[in-house]
């Protein structure tokens, strides 16, 4: 009974793979898609040293690598695959974890950024599954898409990567949601199961500007079962000014790591090839077991210079830290100061 | 005869690739009046129907005046690397149609191209989302890619207007299936 069973089961799954693949036989295929990018910085604090521990651009007076990032895209009728493998400092230990899951910068790692397959049922929905770049927060690893090249507390703080599956319903052109289920932050495989659950809200009430309102809870990147909840919008006003917003929130109880921050991104296009641009950010720790919280405020001021594929960052920027927590110095390398400054220039090229 | 051969297909290359006509606002535009005995009413009940079956690339508008129909459709533009390519961005234009007694007309008008960003997924979006219009002039360093454009858009253009105008006419022409082989075992053939 039992075998007859397994069979049948057998056959039932054979009849349906072969339906499958005769299914997508049939359906129309796009071209293998290739991209991918390659950038390098110099970065120099005014108290030579690497003050500002934020995200990439970390090495002090130094013409240094970011990443090679290389994507491929492949569509068959419903169905869609994404592969994105990074190479370098950016690409690799800063911003995805190694194969034992840490940061060890001298241990082998995957390489990859994305690795997912997309069904799209319907015209309103469809099912991603796999390793994703997060979707919580404004800022992302690629340095082709911020506008900034050194990222914010806000990024540095939140997660990199979200591996699940969710489900997106496209209302309208509009609204859409996107629900899913998640391992813990960043990680290639779950530690305690697939236990997070995570969601976003888009709306774009009109044209030019978007919202998305997102949500996770979970085990985080510090060892907490957390909630984070994020804003993230832009709104193309005109076709030169653009601002930006995003303001987030990391609960985990009061013995817990958790923070909150908000940063707002105002941009003006002088002509379709030279930009300026505003981060201004306030970023606050949230004191653990009712201790004191401290915070940080940041300006960054950064230049988008087009040719091509090709852009020139040219970025200042200026960290005020008036707790003590984030341990900058001045330029005898132990004395504590209350404030960072630094100049970086880099070059990112988009293929 | 070489010579005049060689003139003849450049020529013709010529007329295949020229950009489309401006008017009289000086927008890019394609534009065509057909002679029809297909009744008013049957025009636009298959044009609608050609817009719902078109429902990737277009998305109907809702106009206060009945007697036009208006929709918004795109073209995605790939940048080619040998046999490999990716979206690098896509022209949006309108279409408008009007049918009278025994004859209609339709122009397509209104292009903007928007330029496609890599979003944190590795995929195409569009990087903004205001789009420049296919008349702005271009600068030096992109001009090539600009032309490429327009007339990616006048090829476009061209090649939609022959799919409308075969279906508002019912002229949809059936794919020919191959005829089915069949065995005969009977036989040693």
């Amino acid at each position: 009974m039992i075998n007859k069973m397994k069979n049948n089961i057998a056959a039932l799954s054979f009849l349906l793979l072969s339906a499958a693949t005769v299914a997508v036989a049939q359906e129309k295929a796009s071209p293998l898609e290739i991209s991918g990018s390659v950038d390098t910085y110099y970065k120099y604090d005014f108290n030579k040293t690497g003050n500002i521990k934020t995200y990439f651009a970390g090495e002090q007076n130094s013409v240094s690598l970011g990443m090679i990032d290389l994507a491929l895209k492949k569509t068959t009728g419903k169905a869609s695959f994404v592969g994105e493998l990074s190479f370098g400092p950016r690409g690799q230990y800063e911003s995805i974890p190694d194969a034992a899951g840490g940061y060890d910068p001298t241990a082998n790692g995957f390489n990859i950024q994305n690795l997912y397959v997309n069904y799209a049922f319907t015209d309103k929905f469809s099912m991603t599954a796999g390793y994703m770049g997060t979707f919580i927060g404004y800022e992302v690893i690629s340095p082709a898409a911020n506008f900034n090249y050194s990222t914010s507390y806000l990024f540095g703080s939140g997660p990199f990567q979200n591996a699940g599956i969710k489900g997106t319903y496209a209302f309208s052109d509009k609204v859409s949601l996107m629900l899913g289920l998640f391992n813990e932050w960043n990680q290639y495989r779950a530690s305690r199961g697939v236990s997070s659950l995570g969601g976003q809200l888009m709306v774009s009430p009109v044209k030019g500007w978007t919202a998305y309102i997102n949500g996770l809870h979970g085990l985080d990147g510090y060892g907490n079962y957390s909630t984070v909840i994020d804003l993230t919008t832009a709104y193309q006003i005109t076709d030169k000014v653009k601002i930006g917003l995003n303001a987030a929130n990391l609960s985990a109880g009061d013995d817990k790591f958790g923070y909150s921050g908000v940063a707002l991104y105002p941009q003006y296009a002088f002509t379709p090839s030279v930009a300026l641009g505003l981060r201004a950010e306030y970023f606050n720790y949230k004191g653990m077991s009712g201790g004191p919280s401290a915070s940080v405020t940041s300006f960054t001021l950064s230049g988008n210079i087009k040719s091509g594929g090709l852009i020139f960052i040219p970025e200042v920027r200026f960290d005020n830290d008036k707790d003590f927590s984030q341990s900058f110095v001045k330029s005898d390398g132990t004395t504590l100061n209350k404030s960072a400054a630094q100049f970086s220039l880099a070059a990112v090229y988009s293929f | 005869m070489l010579m005049l051969l060689l003139g003849l297909s450049t020529l013709l290359r010529a007329q295949e690739t020229a950009q489309l006509p401006k008017d009289e606002t000086g927008k890019y535009i394609y534009y065509e009046v057909v002679n029809t005995n297909v009744a008013q009413d049957t025009l636009k009940v298959r044009l609608q129907r050609f817009i719902q079956k078109q429902k990737k690339e277009l998305k109907p508008v809702l106009v206060g005046d009945v007697k036009e129909i208006v929709a918004n459709g795109k073209i995605i533009i790939r940048k080619s690397m040998a046999m490999l390519s990716h979206p690098s961005g896509e022209i949006t234009y309108r279409i408008y149609f009007e049918a009278n007694t025994d004859k209609y007309r339709f122009w397509l008008s209104d292009f903007e191209f928007f330029p496609y960003q890599k979003d944190r997924y590795g995929n195409f979006v569009p990087s903004t989302t205001v789009g420049i219009p296919l008349e702005k002039e271009p600068k030096k360093w992109n001009a090539d890619q600009w032309d490429d454009y327009r007339l990616q858009v006048a090829k476009y253009a061209a090649e939609f207007s022959v799919h409308l105008k075969e279906y508002l006419a019912n002229k949809v022409a059936k794919t020919p299936q191959p005829s089915e082989k069949k065995v005969i075992t009977k036989t040693w053939e």
